[in-house]
């Protein structure tokens, strides 16, 4: 069969947009039959369908409650990381002297794991929204801070320089050239950040809580309801990508310049 | 052409820069005596280090030299000043600003703000340099050539005495480079401006300049100012002309064989 290059083109292309889509469906329909052929137990991998069983078997107003406890979490760790991280990384870009200051600081906060400072930080400000609010924060606000202040300096030497020579105040220096150039590098700051807030989140429903989707699959884990964990686990990811895609979408809506340009 | 009846615009005496402050340290440029005259273009040729970018910063005033003096119209150059536009190697328009908002950009950058005067103007410019109707597109849209003639067009929005070229045309392709080029003198025909102009092309500086200055190579001192008494104006047919290649070959015998002289 012979086919114009225009057809061999468009069907590499559909081919290319499904196979992230084929291979998920895929994989899915594998594990089904790995589950039935071996008769593996629930408690060693439930199948597909029984996940999608369990999740309907769970009441929506439930997973509603549990859906908020995170999300309100997250999004609240995730707004007062963006309000401490951006601040401060201008800050530290403006001063040599408190970027000296404060970068080893922010270090050995990034390197303690999170997880291991959780359990303190329940103990010292109680098990209420604000500890749990301060561990996603804790965990988002460094890829921030390092991405701010990556574009900030990666502003344009020349543009530094046609500042200078009109003798504005640099007050303007930040507002109109550094920050709009630090924005691509927000973004992906902000990528990073907002799957790390739900893991944030998450974590401190591990610690101390009484809802969450990551309480809830914690306590469907120890009551041995594998499937419904698993159910658990595939909404708390969902609820993750979708949050990962709005920032995207907020980028692609607001900034559709600073995105990197298609050929 | 005759200068020595104008009085200089552009002088230097005695210029040197080293960036280290160190006394003894190695000197960027050294004992660079020049002058320019109003409305003068003067294009400075010199091998890769020796210092061109430097001379050209030291007379926007965001170099203060740390030998002699840089003073325009008598008056000493020593910090920024307001007077000069400058256009860079690279276009460096902001991407988020449409193509009329960069042009304005030195306004809003300055003042904090524009009327509807400074928009009319900034719509002429962009009408002389025939981009009038790329006013509202993005950066990105334009090719290379005409964002360049958009960072030209901005260099010129405060009306600037004075403008500062860095080797502006290096980053296009050779045929966008004599275009522009010739774009750049029909607009300095129209709006003077004393023009010092940093660039690797012997040629172009013979092409566009009515002297060139030729510099060795670091530390960066004048081997040569050159008279370009070629007819104005300038087109494709100047390259043709005897007179022109004998400018480029004594230019050229300056850089690669500096020590005969």
């Amino acid at each position: 069969m012979s086919q114009t290059p225009t057809e061999a083109a468009a069907r590499r292309a559909l081919l290319l947009n499904l196979s992230p889509w084929l291979f998920f469906v895929g994989l899915i329909i594998l594990w089904e039959l790995v589950c039935r052929v071996f008769s593996l137990p629930n408690y060693v991998l439930p199948a597909p369908t029984a996940i999608f069983s369990a999740f309907f078997d769970v009441e929506f107003s439930r997973w509603m409650m549990h859906l908020w406890a995170t999300l309100r979490v997250a999004l609240m760790g995730f707004a007062l990381s963006i309000v401490v991280s951006i601040p401060l990384a201008i800050a530290m870009m403006r001063s040599e002297f408190l970027s000296r200051t404060l970068y080893p600081l922010l270090v050995v906060i990034q390197s303690t794991p999170v997880v291991a400072v959780a359990p303190l930080i329940i103990v010292m400000m109680g098990s209420d929204d604000p500890s749990r609010v301060l561990i996603t924060c804790l965990l988002t606000f460094f890829p921030l801070v390092v991405s701010t202040a990556t574009g900030i300096n990666e502003t344009p030497e020349e543009l530094i320089e046609l500042s200078r020579s009109l003798d504005a105040p640099t007050r303007r220096e930040t507002w109109q050239i550094r920050i709009p150039y630090a924005i691509p590098h927000i973004f992906s700051g902000l990528k990073v950040a907002i799957t790390l807030a739900i893991i944030g989140a998450v974590v401190a429903e591990f610690v101390a809580a009484e809802e969450g989707l990551g309480y809830f699959i914690q306590f469907s884990t120890s009551f041995f309801k594998i499937p419904q964990a698993f159910a658990g686990l595939f909404f708390l990811a969902g609820v993750s990508l979708l949050l990962f895609k709005s920032v995207q979408w907020t980028q692609q809506i607001f900034f559709a310049w600073s995105l990197p340009k298609k050929k | 052409m005759e200068h020595k009846s104008e009085r200089a615009f552009v002088r230097m005496v005695g210029v040197g820069h080293r960036y280290d402050p160190t006394p003894g340290s190695p000197m960027a440029v050294q004992n660079i005596d020049l002058d320019i005259n109003r409305h003068e273009f003067v294009a400075v040729v010199g091998p890769s280090g020796c210092g061109k970018s430097t001379l050209l910063r030291m007379v926007s005033g965001l170099l203060v030299p740390s030998e002699g003096e840089v003073s325009v119209f008598g008056k000493k150059v020593n910090g920024p000043r307001d007077d000069v536009g400058i256009v860079f190697q690279k276009p460096t328009l902001l991407p988020w600003l449409s193509v009329r908002k960069n042009v304005l950009f030195p306004l809003k950058h300055k003042f904090g703000r524009y009327g509807a005067q400074d928009e009319k103007r900034a719509n002429e410019l962009l009408a002389m340099a025939g981009l009038e109707a790329f006013a509202d597109k993005m950066p990105d849209e334009l090719s290379g050539g005409m964002q360049q003639r958009v960072g030209i067009v901005r260099a010129l929005l405060l009306n600037p005495d004075i403008l500062l070229m860095d080797e502006p045309f290096s980053a296009l392709d050779a045929m966008t480079r004599e275009q522009i080029g010739f774009d750049l003198l029909k607009i300095w025909d129209e709006q003077p401006k004393t023009v010092l102009f940093i660039t690797h092309s012997i040629s172009e500086a013979v092409l566009l300049a009515d002297r060139v200055l030729v510099m060795s190579k670091r530390p960066g001192s004048v081997l040569d100012l050159i008279d370009i008494n070629l007819p104005r104006p300038r087109s494709t047919k100047t390259i043709n002309d005897p007179r022109f290649s004998e400018l480029t070959d004594r230019i050229r015998k300056h850089i690669y064989e500096p020590d005969a002289h």
